[in-house]
């Protein structure tokens, strides 16, 4: 081989140093890491599992037309479990989930549950927000089979958009925090 | 021949409308769209986004004063608090939606309807808040992201705020 050049042998310790810069980072945020587990893993939806709910919502949620697909699906799968349902939806085109009341309202309350989602690591806001809901929930008094319909579509369209990314457990106990942020019991 | 005519018939259209700004154009909202995805892509987005609006509110407020006691009761006083938080993410989240919808226009017709209605309701607002609203985010956003398209996003922000103001008396 070619003896190296100053400039090469520089550049050779430099990324020699930033490879073991690298390795002891790794270690530094792994025992973090552990140590974050060991405070936060005693109670349901607990802060390890927020975060893990808001990256894999943020990938469901998604964005344009597949947006609108998604919530498509969960409004079917909400409807096919419980239809009557709909009626509460009359003045927003409940009875045909294509239509573009529909669509815009269904888009509506996905984005009123995003704002949940996003804020479920920031607990004061959440809280604000949750509030927010309720009261725009109480008076049109939904039944608590709805909310367990809105979350057995949930469960079964996120996985089915996610694939094998998706954690049950992360998802059903944090949407339980929210489903008692609105229901307010 | 007929393309052609039905090309120079919107083409005229577009530009006797105060030179393109309300074409908001198939290509127009996908720039829109791609260049504000940008502001959703990290899992603390919500921070950024959060922060986002109350910068622009708290500069709304400061430009027009009289629109203070409008956000009394989502507590503006305490503009880092929960509540003034929580009520920053709405706007950005109907923006959000807004933007989503550019490419089904009955639906974004009908979420701006009832976005109108909102606003509507709350009497004190007026169309020069909106106004004074829109410029403030139009300075804005091109600081927060990188790729910002000055004319397609006036001339897609153009029409949604039309419409959500379409409904207020002043």
């Amino acid at each position: 081989p070619l003896p190296l050049t100053s400039v090469e042998q520089a550049a050779s310790t430099y990324f020699g140093a930033l490879r073991l810069n690298l390795k002891m980072k790794i270690l530094i945020v792994l025992a973090a890491l552990a140590g974050f587990i060991a405070i936060t893993s005693a109670s349901g939806c607990d802060k390890l599992q927020r975060l893990k709910v808001k990256s894999q919502w943020s990938r469901a949620y998604s964005s344009g037309h597949d947006r609108e697909d998604f919530s498509q699906a969960i409004w079917r799968a909400i409807f096919a479990q419980v239809p009557d349902a709909r009626a509460l939806f009359k003045k927003v085109g409940g009875d045909d989930t294509t239509s573009a009341d529909f669509v815009a309202h269904s888009l509506r309350v996905l984005a009123g549950f995003d704002i949940t989602i996003s804020l479920l690591d920031q607990p004061d806001a959440l809280q604000a927000e949750l509030t927010h809901l309720k009261k725009q929930h109480d008076e049109r008094h939904i039944p608590d089979n709805y909310f367990e319909a809105f979350r057995l579509a949930l469960g079964h369209v996120l996985p089915a958009q996610l694939g094998r990314c998706w954690d049950k457990k992360a998802w059903s106990d944090c949407f339980e925090v929210i489903a008692h942020g609105i229901q307010g019991h | 021949m007929l393309r052609l005519v039905v090309l120079l018939v919107v083409a005229a259209y577009c530009a006797a409308d105060e030179g393109h700004s309300h074409c908001c154009s198939a290509e127009d909202r996908n720039i829109v769209q791609k260049q504000w995805s940008v502001l959703w892509q990290d899992t603390e987005s919500s921070k950024v986004k959060a922060g986002f609006a109350r910068l622009i509110l708290l500069k709304l407020v400061e430009a027009k004063p009289d629109t203070k006691a409008l956000f009394a009761n989502v507590d503006i006083d305490h503009p880092q608090g929960g509540t003034f938080t929580a009520h920053c993410l709405r706007i950005v989240n109907a923006i959000d939606m807004a933007i989503n919808l550019l490419d089904n226009q009955e639906a974004l017709d009908s979420a701006l309807d009832h976005l109108a209605d909102q606003h509507h309701a709350r009497s004190g607002i007026k169309k020069e808040h909106f106004k004074a609203f829109g410029e403030i985010l139009s300075g804005a956003l091109p600081r927060l992201l990188d790729d910002y398209n000055i004319f397609s996003w006036r001339s897609c922000f153009k029409g949604l705020y039309a419409k959500i103001t379409s409904k207020l008396d002043a």
